[in-house]
């Protein structure tokens, strides 16, 4: 196969990863929860997303904004309702509950929606440029995905929400003093956290088939990406989704499909050893 | 007369079973700059931390410009009109001079006014401006306290507090931060420092609280307790 069909692939996947692993990383930087949840929410994203259009004829992008904030608002409840109450616990507690949130969430799609993978089917045909091939539901679901997480930066970095959850990452104690209510900065940023994820699986059920196995797939994703990438910046989750799409493509070309994702994790036990910050080690959420 | 915009009665707070208030009385009147002295652990920052609703009080009262305060949450404190510079600055890393500025602002919604304040500490402390857009963390100590006095100040509060205003800064600085206050304070705003540093503390002040132990041992003009023979001996080393 080509070089630069391995590599376009590699960055179109990529591009999803970092938009699969934003929200995670936020949820993770800033309240300090590992949220199981996430693999659940990308799929509910999808699903939703999927049924909208299946019913409706809906043209999927148009639905990709309402998935979304469906899911913010799911996200917002959960955190007001459960996760505020031990959100100051050690991280194993949140850890757990969100674990136990997930079971729940996820038995409940498998009972609404079964297993059954579903496609939005676009058939907007493949562009072809000598030898290497682009079907175009991808390009449009890697440019989604980037305007997405180019959105987030510019929320993060330039707007009063943006400010408020990187101070209240920084020094909860501080920014109470701002008058910032902590609290509901959590919620919010769960719920931006479970937006992204949303509009993620949306973007995901236009490209591949979506299905309740993918949940943990996808929250493996999540976790090397950060990992990879370094916790709890907008930049930090774009390198690393970019490095795991090219690796996998890379690897799975070379060594077989069925090997790709273990390098994906070695190369992530190989990072937390000797560079535990990620690739981009930041320090606010930039 | 003196009208008082702080008046603290029968103040007791504490950490969980630890009790570090036992009786605070005090009051601060409205356009002067009062002082709370103390040594280490009297429970000078306690109190402020009570004061801004980070910590529920047990007992006592706590009544800003006429309405009680005791037991509300820090926005709720703040909307009324005070602001909490705290115990080492505490900025926020990662975020530039400006952000770190515009976090005081945080629940105000006069754009205008929040820019032309924004001016004003600028003005105040010129190399704020000159550092604007650098991680306010990475400044020296004595910009990060000009930058944590200017975000009191953006939320444009009725009394200002400070905690430890001198702590780990040189001579030099105390004293150009010291003018700072008389500036601010010539534009109308009540201070309430809290300090170790005796001397510095009644250079600017005009009344003092002496807490010893959770409890207010002395009060008075700063003029009269900067000649008292046991505040002079135990606090100013003379
Ligand atoms: N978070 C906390 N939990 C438990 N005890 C605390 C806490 N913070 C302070 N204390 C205790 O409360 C007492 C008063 O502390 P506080 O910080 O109010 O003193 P301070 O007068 O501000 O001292 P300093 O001059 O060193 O700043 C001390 O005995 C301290 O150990
Ligand atoms: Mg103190």
């Amino acid at each position: 196969m080509d070089v630069f069909q391995i590599l376009l692939n590699g960055i179109v996947l990529g591009a999803l990863y970092a938009c699969i692993a934003i929200g995670f990383s936020l949820v993770w930087g800033v309240l300090n929860v590992i949220n199981m949840l996430h693999g659940s929410f990308i799929i509910l994203g999808g699903y939703l997303t999927y049924f909208a259009w299946h019913y409706t004829g809906i043209y999927p992008i148009i639905l990709l904004p309402f998935v979304a904030l469906a899911l913010f608002a799911l996200g917002y409840v959960l955190q007001h309702l459960f996760i505020n109450k031990v959100v100051t616990a050690p991280v194993l507690t949140t850890l757990t509950l969100t674990f136990g949130l997930d079971m729940i969430l996820y038995n409940l799609m498998t009972v609404f929606f079964t297993a059954t993978p579903r496609r939005v089917t676009l058939d907007l045909g493949t562009l072809s440029f000598g030898d290497v091939y682009l079907p175009i539901d991808r390009l449009l679901g890697m440019a989604l995905a980037l305007v997405l997480t180019a959105l987030l930066y510019l929320v993060m970095r330039g707007s009063r929400i943006g400010r408020a959850i990187v101070a209240v990452r920084m020094d909860r104690q501080a920014a109470a003093l701002m008058g910032i209510r902590v609290n509901q900065v959590y919620s919010i940023t769960f719920g931006i956290g479970a937006l992204m994820a949303g509009a993620a699986g949306a973007i995901f059920a236009m490209v591949f088939p979506v299905t309740t196995n993918l949940t943990g797939v996808f929250l493996g994703k999540a976790f090397v990406v950060c990992v990879i990438g370094g916790l709890g910046s907008v930049p930090g989750a774009l390198v690393g989704g970019l490095a795991l799409g090219l690796i996998e493509s890379v690897a799975g070309y070379t060594i077989g499909p069925q090997n790709a994702i273990t390098v994906g994790f070695l190369l992530m036990l190989f990072l937390l050893v000797v560079r535990p910050t990620g690739l981009i080690g930041v320090k606010g959420y930039e | 007369m003196a009208k008082p915009i702080l008046e603290i009665d029968g103040l007791q707070a504490g950490y969980g079973d630890v009790q570090v208030l036992w009786d605070i009385g005090l009051s601060v009147n409205e356009g002067e700059i009062a002082c709370v002295v103390g040594s280490n652990g009297a429970g000078k920052t306690t109190l402020l931390r009570t004061i801004s609703g980070l910590i529920e009080p047990k007992a006592g009262s706590i009544v800003f410009d006429g309405e009680e305060i005791a037991g509300a949450r820090p926005d709720e404190v703040l909307t009324r009109g005070i602001a909490h510079v705290p115990e080492g600055r505490r900025l926020f890393k990662g975020l530039t001079v400006e952000d770190n500025l515009l976090l005081g602002a945080y629940l105000r919604r006069d754009k205008s006014a929040v820019r032309d304040d924004m001016d004003f500490v600028l003005d105040l402390f010129p190399i704020l401006k000159e550092r604007r857009l650098q991680d306010a963390t990475t400044m020296s100590g004595g910009e990060q306290q000009m930058c944590a006095i200017g975000r009191g100040i953006m939320s444009r509060p009725r009394l200002l507090v400070i905690d430890e205003l001198s702590l780990g800064l040189a001579p030099r600085l105390v004293e150009r931060l010291s003018e700072a206050l008389i500036e601010i304070n010539g534009t109308g705003l009540t201070i309430l420092l809290v300090e170790q540093d005796v001397m510095t503390a009644f250079d600017v002040a005009s009344r003092a609280f002496v807490i010893e132990t959770g409890r207010v041992s002395m009060s008075g003009e700063t003029s009269v307790l900067g000649e008292d023979p046991r505040v002079r001996e135990a606090y100013m080393g003379i």
